[in-house]
């Protein structure tokens, strides 16, 4: 008796709750692309979901047509969307840079517009 | 055997309140009490029973129903609005929404439909908007036509259809808008455009690369709006949509799609068409010269955004109808370099984000008596004496946009060619003022000031002179000297303000009866300063305003100053270093009483002591000073205490008699 009680309280502490999401943990670390010597690696921040982003070179020169897959589950519209780059290193900002994407009066690309889900 | 029970019970507790916490986060939020919920995300498999009976608009996206039939909403009954998106449904039996009269909107967006029965859609007596967007439906057989003749709205985009042919039976005469953004239709025939029977529509083809329309097609139609967004060849649309009637077209490029020139020879289609709103956003024309505007003359808006221009041609011809001109995102080197002449009854003209510096040169608006509305933002415009020579003859212009330069000089009545001005604004453009000058002199008409980061000389107390009827005014991003508000300065020159925005000042203080002259304010943000309490002492003739100290440096509001917080409609103290100790008692149990007045209770949490750092002031109890109770207990302590010392000294005394 004295040794199943003991085990049930052990188990109740060890095992992980049911609810997931919400539980602080982070979502995983994935690989945008390798080559060249360069590995790039990426993590969302977005707690209600991951992302998937991959590009085919990694060269630490760009060369001009850079293919880029992006797939992501929209939770709103897009009526604007601007990309916002942050390049921070050893805690001082180097870069920030902020680019229009979708915008009401200039939906620069065909995926402007389109609707949650 | 107790200790054994004991032990046994307590492992139960614990594994029980594990189950507890998880299910409390799956609680939908209440947004407007028994009318609002929203359950997104909550990995629900059914509606709760939480949500009331008299609910009418429900987002219930992404939870998980692979099956919807009659009783999954069956207690909803007064349901308007529902959002289903990507639940994962597969199936939708009959009568699924038998009981809901009411139902206006149904979203259905991302689920992998494989079914839905004949009489999935009855119910409702008048369901307005369906959304199918991205459900996998290749025919449009697959939707019931059941109970949707007084369907609006049709959205079907990023689904695999081909062909627009509704079925016969399917209703279509109310049909308002109609989406078919990013599908497979590569050809309009006639046939498909006759099954849609509804006049004033919108018809989205956005996406789908058109590559041919039956002549004759869409002759005679009357359209609201025509959309083919990304098709590769024009002139497929310039010679398909002959003899039709369409209220705007659009016909833009986008950045990730390959399209082909535009030429002169193309456009000569719009004279069999009557178009009224034009756009062709970053195409590129071939040749671009007066002829290219030869069936252009109809239009009342055109939109050549992006479209690589870097002048227009000097003498168009009948382009006198034009109403709205859009040349944003080109790349012009000088404003003149649009011949606006030739378009003499502009009322709005938008050159926003030009790619190149955009010199203004003198008087090339001149021509544009008409002008209502000049947008000349994020165009890298610099010029030291603004702006009197540049905006001649623009008599009538009511809202000028010159935000986001470079830095731009302004004299003395700056803005004197423009006496009818209501609308200014200059925000994260720089300004030159000399001392002392007035560059708003005499703008009487003007309502809304932005000059927010405009690096103001704030000590110029003239600076606001002249605007008697202002009731806007955006502030924030300039700095004071000494960073304090002093007693006399420059907003006393514009007392009909209603709304004053002082935001990121970098302000310490704000000295009292520095806002005295404002008899007309409602609406005050002082957020993201550093202000502290004493700054209130500015606001203590304010009655009924709307206060904004979000983001400064209040930690204690002694008690003196609570007077003046009780005076306001709505009060905002968030993101503040609040102490909730018991030197700052009086203010908090002021902030418990007052909850209906503040603004952004989450975000109103205390910094003092670390022990309650986080907590939201309204959750905080303190118990301060000596309570009743404690008074009461002390007496009695007292008390005990006394006798105990009489008896002590009586047993000592004894004692001592008894020794002698």
């Amino acid at each position: 008796m004295k040794g199943f009680t003991a085990v049930l309280l052990i188990w109740t502490l060890i095992s992980p709750s049911s609810s997931g999401g919400g539980s602080g943990e982070a979502w995983p670390t994935h690989l945008a692309c390798r080559s060249g010597g360069l590995e790039v690696l990426y993590q969302s921040c977005d707690p209600l979901q991951d992302f998937g982003f991959s590009v085919d070179q990694c060269s630490k020169q760009l060369k001009s047509n850079l293919n880029i897959r992006f797939g992501i589950i929209l939770r709103h519209d897009i009526k604007e969307l601007f990309l916002d780059i942050a390049l921070i290193s050893k805690g001082s900002s180097i870069l920030n840079f902020s680019y229009p994407i979708c915008e009401e009066d200039q939906p620069k690309f065909s995926f402007c517009g389109r609707r949650k889900g | 055997m107790a200790l054994d029970v004991g032990c046994f019970l307590l492992a139960l507790l614990c594994s029980a309140s594990c189950e507890v916490i998880t299910s409390l986060d799956q609680t939908c939020i209440e947004e407007e009490a028994n009318r609002t919920y929203n359950c997104e995300n909550l990995g629900l498999r059914e509606i709760p029973d939480t949500l009331s009976n008299a609910t009418e608009i429900l987002d219930f996206s992404f939870n998980f129903l692979p099956t919807i039939q009659n009783g999954t909403f069956s207690r909803l009954i007064n349901l308007t609005f529902l959002d289903l998106t990507r639940c994962q449904i597969n199936l939708i039996h009959e009568d699924t929404f038998e009981s809901h009269r009411q139902l206006s909107t149904l979203v259905l967006t991302g689920n992998p439909l494989i079914f839905m029965a004949e009489t999935a859609l009855n119910g409702p007596k008048t369901l307005k908007h369906l959304f199918l967007i991205q459900t996998g439906i290749s025919n449009l057989q697959f939707i019931p036509a059941d109970n949707l003749e007084n369907l609006e709205s049709l959205y079907l985009g990023s689904n695999q259809i081909s062909s627009i042919k509704f079925p016969k039976d399917f209703p279509t005469q109310n049909l308002k808008v109609l989406d078919f953004q990013n599908n497979a239709i590569h050809y309009l025939s006639r046939e498909d455009l006759n099954s849609v029977e509804s006049t004033d529509l919108s018809l989205n083809f956005n996406g789908n690369d058109i590559k041919g329309i039956e002549p004759g097609a869409f002759s005679s139609r009357v359209f609201q709006s025509l959309n083919f967004g990304g098709t590769s060849n024009l002139s497929v649309i310039f010679n398909g949509l002959q003899n039709s009637t369409t209220q705007s077209l659009w016909l833009g490029a986008f950045e990730d799609t390959s399209n082909q020139d535009i030429s002169s020879a193309m456009l000569k289609g719009l004279c069999d068409m009557s178009v009224g709103s034009l756009n062709l956003q970053k195409n590129h024309f071939s040749d671009f010269t007066a002829s290219t505007f030869q069936c252009l003359t109809r239009l009342w808006e055109l939109d050549l955004t992006a479209t690589h221009l870097k002048e227009l041609p000097s003498s168009i011809e009948h382009m006198n109808l034009l109403k709205r001109l859009v040349l944003s995102g080109n790349k012009f080197d000088e404003l003149c370099q649009i011949n606006a002449t030739n378009f003499s009854s502009l009322t709005h003209l938008y050159i926003k984000g030009n790619q190149k510096k955009l010199h203004l040169g003198a008087a090339c608006l001149e021509k544009l008596k008409n002008l209502q509305k000049l947008d000349l933002s994020h165009d890298d415009i610099e010029d030291p004496d603004c702006c009197n020579p540049q905006l001649k003859g623009l008599i009538h212009l009511q809202s000028l946009n010159l935000s986001y330069n470079a830095p731009l000089g302004l004299q003395s009545q700056a803005f004197r060619e423009c006496p009818r001005l209501e609308i200014l604004d200059l925000a994260f453009t720089h300004l030159h003022v000399d001392a002392s000058r007035s560059p708003f002199q005499d703008l009487h008409f003007l309502r809304v000031l932005n000059l927010s980061h405009c690096a103001l000389d704030t000590s110029n107390r003239h600076l606001l002179a002249g605007l008697a009827d202002l009731q806007y005014l955006d502030f924030s991003g300039n700095r004071f000297p000494g960073r304090t508000i002093p007693k006399t300065n420059l907003l006393q020159t514009v007392g009909s303000v209603e709304i004053l925005i002082l935001s990121s000042c970098d302000l310490l203080s704000i000295e009292p009866h520095a806002f005295h002259s404002l008899g007309n304010i409602s609406h005050i943000d002082l957020s993201h300063n550093s202000l502290t309490h004493d700054s209130i002492n500015s606001l203590s003739h304010l009655k009924e305003i709307y206060l904004n100290l979000a983001a400064n440096n209040i930690g204690i509001i002694p008690a003196h100053l609570l007077p003046v917080l009780s005076q306001q409609s709505t009060i905002n103290l968030s993101q503040n270093p609040l102490d909730c100790t018991c030197s700052n008692v009086r203010f908090l149990t002021w902030y418990k009483e007052n909850l209906q007045k503040l603004e952004s209770l989450e975000g109103t949490v205390c910094a003092n002591p670390p022990a309650l750092r986080g907590v939201e002031l309204s959750a905080v109890q303190l118990s301060c000073g000596m309570t009743v109770l404690g008074i009461f207990f002390l007496i009695v302590f007292l008390f005990l205490f006394t006798i105990l010392l009489i008896f002590a000294a009586q047993y000592i005394l004894r004692w001592k008699y008894q020794h002698i």
